[in-house]
């Protein structure tokens, strides 16, 4: 029988002095899961306490190798345990009070998106993050995909020239039944592009800068939610982007992305395989995943999830702060705020809200939604 | 217990690849009928693979009924299919449930006594004590003589192994060669990690599963230290993801895994053009 050097698991708590930076999950569905792996394999951080009112998510954390002590509900963890960082990866509809909490015990906050569906309370808990200074950040693990952070770095250096049309789309198959809806809303609300699309939305912010106008229409096919959302959004340059996005297209079982960009002086595509570039006099080049860097130390579930996590961890100790914080966090939640706006209104344009919680005004009393 | 040295990969069939999604059309639209996948794996065992690395899954029961012949698998365990990740809640206790249901009478007879005998690991949740279970289950349901190893997903092993749950590893090999006695071994992205971990904790698998190519594409924790690793550990390292994601050809990446010290290796479905012909002259050099 082969038996390890060390009978015990090597996941022993390390004395806190020597933890850089304390972490506790809350949420321990898959997403929480994956970043508790992920964080676990961090040389500057590790894994402290979790969270999460299913004892059988628990025992399963634990059964999977994290030895470390967990709690019913995030209270009782902040009330026992030092951290530093939360992770809150619960059902959308409870992460803000969650990432609330975290932020009243001065820890900082990493939340999966989205956030919240109304930008409202998005930007309240953004707001007040700030006012607190503490570190926030939303997840938008896309941006730090090796294709799409190139694609991105090309833009940024002017490769394009100014972009006048944009063109892009993400599609998965998860949603084919109102109860595979309601398994990813939780019964919480919002569609597919609360679900699904954010993370496009966001890089497509950081790449062209965030739209100011967005108009769209939704086709439901199995209940209230929209499965698939086609938009214009309009940017401050006066480009366009012309956006798609569904969770009920069969042959993704990993969603896939797509953007095309034209600009004055060149064409980009990039896509979850490769990035193209066609610019002036004929040049063209073309790198697929094999080509770039691929700097994650682990592979969770691909480069991204690792490398975000990594990000926001060097960020909680002193580096730069990463992709999504601060109040980067609002800009994909504001955009989704216009489109579920002009869902609502038969695709009226609607306006992008900027990221201040001041410029959102209430509902008017009698909208429908 | 020796490890196969050239295997048909086949978990391109589950998504586990890193080829283009445009490669993994076309295998799908090669492999989708019963019949196709049936003549395809056992032209591949008379070309010389040993044996085909896959997950059992109702695609390739049905491919294996349309066979006469035995086909040698490497049982990629436990199996999870792609849609059941987003509706069943993560970890193996929901795939023990499952397993369950669907083993046969003597193989749920076994798993209750197996069970009775690690009964405060499978009451804790303990993946080292649930494994083994699971491991029972489903490989009663393979047909007999055709398993010809065990390899523990990546899913599960590389979860492990973030967590630094050396047992769960020891008692895999242990139970599936007192079980099975067949050869067992981990499945792997992170095959640099895996290998001086399990070198580190004292365990001794017959094989590891993992990506090695000239671009170190996919090589964790990077493609230096992951080879050091093979070199130095002396752990049979079975590489797959042989093209890079499609960067180089099949022929260029099996002699670069190969003069870095692998065992063996398993060129999957969705790389091969020529299933038969690319495999034979694989076997032959």
């Amino acid at each position: 029988m082969t038996a390890p050097s060390d009978s015990s698991s090597d996941s022993s708590p390390r004395a806190s002095a020597s933890i850089p930076c304390r972490v506790a999950v809350a949420g321990l569905g898959s997403s929480g899961i994956a970043h508790a792996l992920a964080i676990a394999t961090l040389e500057r951080a590790a894994v402290t306490a979790l969270a999460d009112p299913r004892s059988a998510a628990r025992r399963n954390a634990a059964g999977m190798g994290f030895r470390v002590p967990s709690f019913a509900d995030l209270d009782r963890l902040l009330a026992r345990q030092e951290v530093d960082a939360v992770f809150v990866c619960s059902p959308v509809g409870t992460r803000v009070p969650l990432a609330r909490r975290a932020l009243e015990a001065g820890a900082a906050v990493f939340v999966e998106r989205p956030i919240a569906i109304e930008f409202a309370e998005v930007a309240a808990l953004v707001e007040e993050a700030n006012r607190r200074g503490v570190r926030f950040m939303c997840s938008h693990p896309l941006v730090h995909q090796p294709v799409f952070a190139r694609a991105a770095a090309e833009v940024a250096a002017g490769k394009l020239g100014a972009v006048r049309q944009a063109r892009a789309s993400v599609q998965a198959s998860r949603v084919f039944s109102a109860r595979a809806a309601s398994h990813v809303t939780h019964g919480r609300g919002g569609g597919v592009v609360a679900h699904t699309a954010l993370d496009l939305i966001f890089l497509l912010s950081r790449m062209l800068g965030l739209p100011t106008e967005g108009s769209a229409t939704a086709i439901r096919l199995y209940g209230e939610h929209e499965d698939e959302v086609h938009a214009r959004l309009k940017l401050a340059s006066g480009g366009e982007i012309r956006f798609d996005c569904s969770w009920s297209v069969p042959g993704y079982p990993v969603p896939g992305t797509v953007i095309e960009l034209e600009g004055e002086r060149g064409h980009l595509l990039v896509s979850d395989d490769a990035v193209e570039i066609d610019g002036p006099a004929g040049a063209h080049a073309r790198w697929i995943n094999a080509d770039l860097p691929q700097p994650a130390r682990f592979d969770i579930d691909g480069e991204s999830r690792w490398l975000e996590d990594s990000a926001f961890v060097d960020w909680v100790l002193g580096g730069p702060a990463p992709p999504g914080a601060g109040r980067e966090a609002l800009h994909a939640h504001a955009v989704l705020h216009a489109l579920d706006a002009s869902i609502r209104s038969g695709g009226e344009p609607a306006p992008v809200p900027s990221a201040t919680p001041a410029a959102i005004a209430p509902e008017p009393a009698g909208v429908a939604s | 217990m020796r490890a196969p040295r050239l295997v048909l990969g086949a978990r391109a069939l589950a998504g586990m690849s890193r080829a283009s999604r445009d490669r993994l059309i076309e295998m799908n639209a090669r492999t989708q009928e019963p019949e196709a996948l049936a003549v395809t794996l056992s032209k591949a065992i008379d070309a010389g693979a040993e044996a085909v690395l896959v997950a059992p899954s109702p695609q390739l029961r049905a491919a294996l009924a349309e066979l006469q012949r035995r086909v040698p698998l490497i049982a990629v365990l436990p199996t999870r299919e792609w849609h059941e990740s987003l509706e069943m809640d993560p970890g193996l206790a929901p795939l023990l449930r499952r397993a369950r249901s669907r083993a046969p009478a003597g193989a749920r007879l076994r798993g209750a006594l197996s069970t009775l005998v690690r009964t405060p690991g499978v009451l804790r949740g303990d993946w080292a004590a649930l494994l083994p279970l699971l491991i029972e289950l489903e490989t009663a349901r393979l047909p007999r003589g055709e398993l010809a190893g065990v390899a523990i997903s990546a899913d599960v092993a590389d979860a492990a192994l973030a967590t630094g749950h050396a047992k769960l590893f020891a008692r895999a090999v242990d139970f599936v060669h007192r079980r099975c006695a067949v050869p067992v071994g981990f499945e792997t992205r992170n095959l640099g990690v895996m290998i001086e971990k399990l070198h580190g904790w004292g365990v001794q698998p017959d094989f590891v599963i993992g990506p090695v190519n000239p671009a170190g594409y996919g090589m964790k924790p990077n493609a230096p230290e992951t080879l050091r690793a093979i070199e130095r550990r002396g752990i049979p390292v079975i590489a797959t993801e042989l093209r890079a994601g499609g960067r180089v050809e099949l022929s260029e990446g099996v002699r670069y895994a190969r003069s870095h010290g692998v065992h063996g290796v398993a060129p999957d479905l969705v790389d091969l053009d020529d299933v038969p012909g690319e495999l034979r002259a694989l076997a032959r050099g």
